[in-house]
């Protein structure tokens, strides 16, 4: 059987990359591969192919057509891109970020008319830096996976060339209820402001449009700054990431454009439940939180935050977590200190006291919280969060006889 | 086809908490049959509600008439609550410490929640079943709440009498089957009954 062929196609495949490889010793090993071992001679090929891809460090295709071993690179649009191909983009570079390892040269986003997508450039690919805003033909990059989000990979064997052409390419904003993992871009109201949970957090909160709401984070970096909540922003090129099943939107990446005038938003997100509290949980009452600024987390009773440890300079705080029951479903419920305040009608400043001169403490504004509220019936009214209603008011439902009057005719009507 | 508590990840399905139904007394004395969802040890254990529902929780308020400290090594207290219609059988084991540090601050009668699952027993083969409700939560309210949870727990009777009657709902053909001998009219007589006794 002749190897040559083969072993001439190989090394086309290589010197593509700009590496030279030794024709010879490839016949070689396929002929050891068949003639010794009854290798397939298509899987000799792919076996070579692999073991030369791993020798220069370039990205080895596991599975593939089988037909076109060592990966057959096609131009594609990037929308039509999936995990394992090798593609050739005519993308515009949208959005630059810092790497986060060294091992990176360049990751940023690269968007076409189709769509966008995240890209690495690793530094051991020696690529020529790519500039924000050009339009850039890339060939032979692979497109993998990373946290189950499509990502274009910039390898040693990848050519880029800058086109010449300044397209400006604006991409359409999707609805919110239509993002999925990957890169997206919406139009969409601040409605929400939330704490932060990390110090190197700027601001997180929920944008809404009229299809549905998401969770967005911004990192502190230079350049940044905060949202205005009750503006509209045009947001291009933001990472939709996936927590928990739920999608967020990561801004570090996006252009923002703040925009005059509102918009309508989802109104399914305000809900009013009328209920009884069947559950006051464990953390509910009077807490402590952490004063380092951005943290605001609740100290454990030592004081201790699980980020900056002991803390004996804590900011007191009410909350109450706790279940609201309506017979049909259970909503898990969150009241911050002022709606405690007005329910309970115990003020920070009171429990402080009742915290600090009484022989239990904390419980003892727990239970009396606990007593004063269990097995009440109240309406909360907030937005229902990752199955937490986040209560902004929340009354005790008084006695109807209107109400009354009604279920009477109802239960005395002829059955 | 059991789905494996393990298996069920937070992806999927996010923790649910059971619904509390809301049930006079006459309804539930009347509940015989309980069924387990699952095959797990922790699987939820219902109670079938005459009306057709399954029911793991119940909330009432009623008044505490009458508690009981029994046992020694194992100490619990028994209780009975009172409802326009009749009464609950309502218990706190040391299972249920905190239930029980409750029931034993409440001095009778006084209007009382209860947060409990119920369940039925028998004595011995020969006696009739009892429905009893293991106590989670039991806090004293005033009079409002417990009008407030007459109107609610009518309406709720209601509602339940009028999917029985359209056969809508998983339960009400299982309900039909194993109390064949209920009318859900007495239920609305029943219900009728308890709101009348509300004067305003």
């Amino acid at each position: 059987m002749d190897y040559s062929e083969t072993a001439q196609r190989i090394s086309r495949k290589f010197s593509q990359k700009n590496q030279t490889v030794d024709v010879l010793k490839i016949e070689g090993k396929l002929r050891r591969l068949v003639d010794e071992f009854g290798v397939l001679p298509s899987e000799a090929e792919r076996s070579v192919t692999n073991e030369l891809l791993k020798e220069f460090n370039l990205p080895v295709v596991t599975s593939g057509s089988g037909s076109s071993p060592g990966g057959a690179t096609e131009q594609k649009k990037i929308a039509d891109a999936i995990p394992g191909d090798w593609v050739t983009f005519e993308a515009r570079v949208v959005s630059l970020s810092t790497p986060v390892s060294t091992s990176i040269a360049q990751s940023g986003i690269l968007a076409d008319e189709s769509g966008a997508i995240r890209f690495v450039v690793w530094t051991k690919a020696s690529a020529p830096a790519m500039t924000e805003g050009l339009w850039y033909r890339i060939e032979s990059a692979v497109v993998d996976e990373y946290k189950g989000i499509p990502s274009l990979k910039v390898h040693s064997g990848t050519t880029i060339k800058e086109m010449g052409t300044a397209d400006p390419l604006i991409p359409v904003p999707a609805q919110i209820k239509d993002l999925h993992t990957g890169v997206g871009s919406v139009r969409a109201k601040v409605v929400q402001e939330w704490d932060v949970t990390h110090e190197r957090m700027l601001q997180q909160g929920l944008l809404a449009d009229e299809t549905g709401t998401i969770k967005f984070v911004l990192w502190k970096e230079p350049g940044k700054e905060r949202l205005e909540v009750g503006s509209v922003y045009s947001i291009f090129y933001a990472l939709v990431d996936e927590y928990n099943s739920r999608l967020s939107l990561n801004l570090s990446t996006a252009t923002l454009m703040q925009e005059e005038g509102d918009m309508p938003t989802i109104s399914g997100g305000d809900v009013a439940i009328r209920g009884a509290i069947v559950h006051i949980a464990p953390g509910s009452g009077i807490i402590k939180r952490c004063p380092v600024e951005g943290c605001n987390r609740a100290l454990s009773r030592q004081n201790y935050c699980p980020i900056h440890e002991i803390q004996p300079n804590f900011v007191y705080d009410l909350r109450i977590k706790g279940w609201l029951d309506d017979g049909e479903k259970t909503h898990n419920i969150l009241l911050q200190r002022e709606v405690v305040e007005s329910l309970t009608k115990i003020p920070l400043d009171a429990a402080v006291q009742i915290a600090e001169n009484n022989p239990l403490g904390m419980d003892e504004v727990f239970l009396r919280m606990r007593d004063t509220l269990l097995g009440r019936y109240v309406i909360c009214r907030g937005r229902e969060i990752d199955n937490r209603l986040l209560v902004n008011s929340c009354e005790r439902l008084a006695f109807e006889s209107g109400e009354h009057a009604a279920l009477l005719n109802r239960a005395g009507g002829v059955s | 086809m059991s789905m494996n508590a393990r298996d069920v990840g937070k992806k999927d399905a996010p923790f649910e908490r059971e619904p509390a139904r809301r049930v006079f007394a006459a309804e539930l004395r009347e509940c015989r049959y309980q069924f387990k969802e699952g095959e797990e040890e922790k699987s939820p254990t219902f109670v079938l509600l005459p009306t057709g529902e399954r029911s793991n929780r119940i909330y009432l308020v009623g008044t505490l008439t009458e508690k009981q400290r029994q046992g020694d090594q194992n100490l619990f207290y028994r209780g009975r609550v009172v409802d326009p219609t009749g009464t609950f059988f309502v218990m706190a084991g040391s299972y249920q410490p905190e239930a029980m540090q409750q029931i034993a601050k409440i001095e009778t009668p006084a209007f009382v929640a209860v947060v409990g699952k119920p369940s039925v027993y028998q004595k011995d083969p020969a006696s009739t079943p009892m429905v009893s409700v293991r106590i989670e939560s039991i806090n004293i309210v005033d009079k409002e709440t417990r009008d407030l949870w007459v109107l609610d727990t009518a309406a709720r009777t209601l509602d339940r009498i009028d999917a029985h009657a359209k056969g809508e709902g998983k339960d009400i053909e299982k309900a039909k089957e194993q109390y064949p001998t209920l009318d859900p009219a007495v239920f609305k007589k029943m219900a009728y009954e308890a709101l009348a006794q509300i004067r305003i």
